[in-house]
């Protein structure tokens, strides 16, 4: 087993920078066992032929804190959660903010691990005319002290060096080396940092030349209008390049599934185990991972915001009107992270210090149109405006009004009566302005991106699986109806081949049709009708709406399968939407009236069809409780609106 | 001897003293570019969880800080660091303006 190296820091150090440097793309997230907080681990090789496990803890200002990731650092060192002990601490200092992070510093020596000091940012710090004497240093703290530069790589081979030398001989912070006792902020800890500093500092900062512009872009952007405006703008560019760039390699993951579908097709012969992998694992899986490239340039565009100095500022605009219905401003990250899915989203409120405002803000996330509602509301919207676009497109953005709205009621009225209390005030420190690093950016896309696809692979593929076999079993005889027309396509294959195939895929759909009504998900529909019923679903809706608890989108091809219209729901041709738009039920009404498409458009707005999303509320709040009752709540709010909505339109 | 040394101090020297004596104002109420120093006890109004936050994220004993903006949220500058504060935080904490240099 390789040794392992604690990387901790105050935030804002550049800590995650010399991370990447250290480990490049050689690094995964994790989670220590029984706690939210992420931290990295990657490995990287400190000398010819040794490598070491470095963990990237999360940036803290104090070890003390009743914060979580303080808790999580304080517990990482001293070997209360992991494997043991660290073998060393590495410890990342910022060169140009020497004063507190020495404090910081100090703090960490404390521990008596074998520590090693890397001042980063040092090439700013010596063009504004702070130079730090590294050996002296090094004598002062008793350990080894490696300028660096994360962003240029400079100190880098001396950095692994010191590591490996101290890894060697384990030698922990001499004892003669006296260490303030107080924590980061106490009178003895800022004494005895003045007084290092004195013993290894040259010179003094000079004050930066753009303080003034510094000053006037934080004004604008936490300005209560024109901060929100900003904000505003920038989350409109935010959407338009989701939605526009990531459509197309959607298409691309799209047709490399139904390859991958027509490979398996091929290359399993006819039966249970190909229906399994072609429909219930590929068919699953592709459902989800189609919105892989709108969360991938989520993250990365988000990334980039939040390395600029922007996010920070933004989060203080956006508090104000956030605070009015109980939530803080760190939410919103969250929140538009839902807009493309609810998974990464509710894991994304770890950045949320307060419980209680994590759980309000989680409360929140299920409501705000995920991506996979957007076939959904595309179908519906188009049945309730034939050839009126512009209305359709109107209601298409009421759905997301609607959400949101209904989102950030439900954190109010949660916050106001169950958690009680108002959100904490929000403090945080801003980080300097700078140009964003596009490889920082694409690592934490990439690291979201496979985090989402471990999930994908894991309860998704296992959801995918049960609702597959329940649709598939009990395995239901061809009607005749179908049996004849296949014996017809038989007799007409030399004839008239093309005839041949229609009457094939008619026999198909007839066969599908059976099977769905037949199988147990179809009896569970039959047996649910009368609960439907008064929003305005038939049995054939009823089973719909059941297996979109597999993902929401899959209501879609559901409906095309049960009217006969074709599996493929993209393909929106004319032809295939009149099929549906004109699909009859059992008493020969129309399927999709008004009344039940703007029911159903209402329902699926509001209701929590996705089972993964439960799992995930539950793990982050730690309890089933939390998961449990907001499906139910957000489960009956659907019903009741859908139902109003029915009454008043039927 | 106090009462004799009052007693001779002149009108200006009294003005000079009361204008130089240092007056703890809330944090909120600094003009931007405006300086002060801050005592630990200055803290002592806000609840244990901000005030160690506060400490750690270095507004320790007797820091200066820089307002860069006053208002919500009031931005100030700690050495090279800038904290945002909400209001409500801000007029809680007590500081000390520091007069502007003489020439």
């Amino acid at each position: 087993m390789s040794k392992r190296v604690a990387l901790l820091g105050n935030p804002n150090t550049g800590k995650s920078s010399l991370f990447n440097r250290l480990c490049g793309l050689r690094s995964k997230t994790a989670n220590f066992p029984g706690s939210t907080v992420e931290h990295q681990v990657g490995t990287c090789a400190i000398s010819s032929g040794a490598e070491v496990t470095i963990i990237d803890l999360p940036g803290i200002y104090s070890l003390r804190l009743e914060l979580p990731e303080s808790a999580v650092c304080a517990d990482c060192l001293d070997g209360r959660i992991g494997d043991g002990r660290p073998d060393a601490a590495l410890v990342v200092v910022d060169a140009n903010n020497l004063p507190r992070n020495l404090q910081f510093a100090a703090s960490a020596l404390r521990r008596g691990l074998p520590t090693v000091i890397a001042v980063n940012m040092i090439d700013l710090a010596q063009r504004r005319g702070l130079h730090i004497d590294a050996a002296q240093a090094s004598r002062v703290l008793g350990v080894p002290v490696v300028p660096v530069s994360a962003r240029t790589g400079s100190g880098m081979d001396e950095l692994k060096a010191a590591l490996a030398a101290t890894l060697a001989s384990r030698a922990r912070p001499a004892p003669e080396i006296e260490l303030p006792n107080g924590e980061p902020g106490s009178a003895a800890s800022a004494r005895w940092s003045a007084s290092v500093l004195d013993a290894i500092v040259a010179g003094s900062l000079q004050r930066a030349s753009h303080t003034q512009l510094h000053d006037r872009l934080d004004w604008a952007f936490t300005h209560p209008r024109l901060g929100i405006l900003l904000f505003a703008g920038v989350m409109a560019m935010l959407f338009a390049a989701i939605f526009w760039l990531a459509q197309y390699p959607m298409e691309w993951v799209d047709l490399l599934f139904a390859s991958l579908g027509g490979v398996a097709q091929r290359a399993i012969p006819t039966g249970i185990l190909q229906d399994l992998i072609v429909n219930g694992v590929i068919g699953g899986v592709a459902a989800t991972v189609v919105f892989l490239p709108q969360i991938l340039l989520l993250f990365f565009l988000l990334a980039l915001l939040e390395d600029s100095g922007y996010l920070a500022r933004a989060a203080f605009a956006i508090d104000r009107i956030m605070r009015r219905f109980g939530l803080p401003g760190q939410a919103f990250m969250p929140l538009l992270s839902a807009h493309a899915c609810a998974l990464p989203a509710v894991m994304a409120t770890r950045l949320i210090p307060s419980r209680r405002d994590r759980i309000a803000t989680i409360m929140a996330i299920p409501f705000m149109s995920c991506s996979a509602r957007v076939p959904v509301y595309a179908l519906l919207t188009t049945l309730l405006f034939v050839g009126r676009p512009w209305a359709a497109g109107a209601a298409f953005i009421s759905c997301y009004a609607l959400g949101a709205v209904a989102g950030i009621a439900t954190a109010a009225l949660v916050g106001r009566s169950v958690l009680r209390g108002s959100p904490t005030p929000m403090l945080l420190e801003l980080p300097a302005y700078r140009l964003p690093s596009i490889a920082q950016a694409a690592r934490v896309s990439l690291d979201r991106g496979l985090l989402f696809l471990r999930n994908a692979g894991s309860v998704i593929l296992a959801i995918a699986v049960v609702m597959w076999w329940l649709s598939a079993h009990p395995v239901v005889q061809p009607p005749e109806s179908a049996t004849e027309l296949r014996a017809q396509a038989s007799q007409l294959k030399l004839q008239d081949p093309a005839t041949a195939d229609a009457l094939d895929l008619r026999a198909a759909r007839i066969e599908q049709q059976a099977q769905q009504s037949g199988s147990f998900a179809g009896t569970a529909g039959r047996a649910l009708e009368p609960i439907f019923a008064p929003i305005g679903l038939d049995r054939q809706l009823t089973v719909a709406v059941l297996t979109s608890f597999l993902a929401r989108e899959v209501f879609t091809t559901t409906v095309f399968v049960l009217t006969g219209a074709g599996s493929d729901a993209e393909s929106g041709d004319g032809t295939t939407l009149d099929v549906v738009r004109s699909a009859k039920r059992d008493d020969g009404t129309l399927l999709f009236s008004t009344a039940t498409s703007a029911s159903l458009l209402v329902f699926f707005v509001l209701a929590l069809q996705c089972l993964p999303t439960v799992a995930v509320v539950a793990r982050e709040t730690g309890s089933w409780k939390w998961a449990i009752g907001q499906l139910a709540f957000m489960s009956i709010a659907a019903y009741a609106l859908a139902l109003a909505t029915f009454r008043v339109l039927a | 001897m106090l009462t004799a040394a009052i007693a001779v101090e002149t009108q200006s020297q009294y003005d000079d003293r009361v204008e130089r004596a240092p007056v703890r104002i809330p944090l909120s109420q600094l003009a931007r570019g405006q300086r002060a120093t801050v005592e630990c006890s200055a803290l002592d109004a806000l609840p244990e969880s901000e005030r160690c936050l506060l400490s750690a994220m270095g507004m320790g004993e007797r820091c200066e800080v820089r307002v860069c903006k006053p208002g919500t949220p009031c931005i100030i500058q700690i050495d090279q660091t800038r904290l945002g504060l909400p209001d409500e935080i801000a007029q809680r904490i007590l500081v000390t303006p520091v007069l502007p240099e003489q020439p």
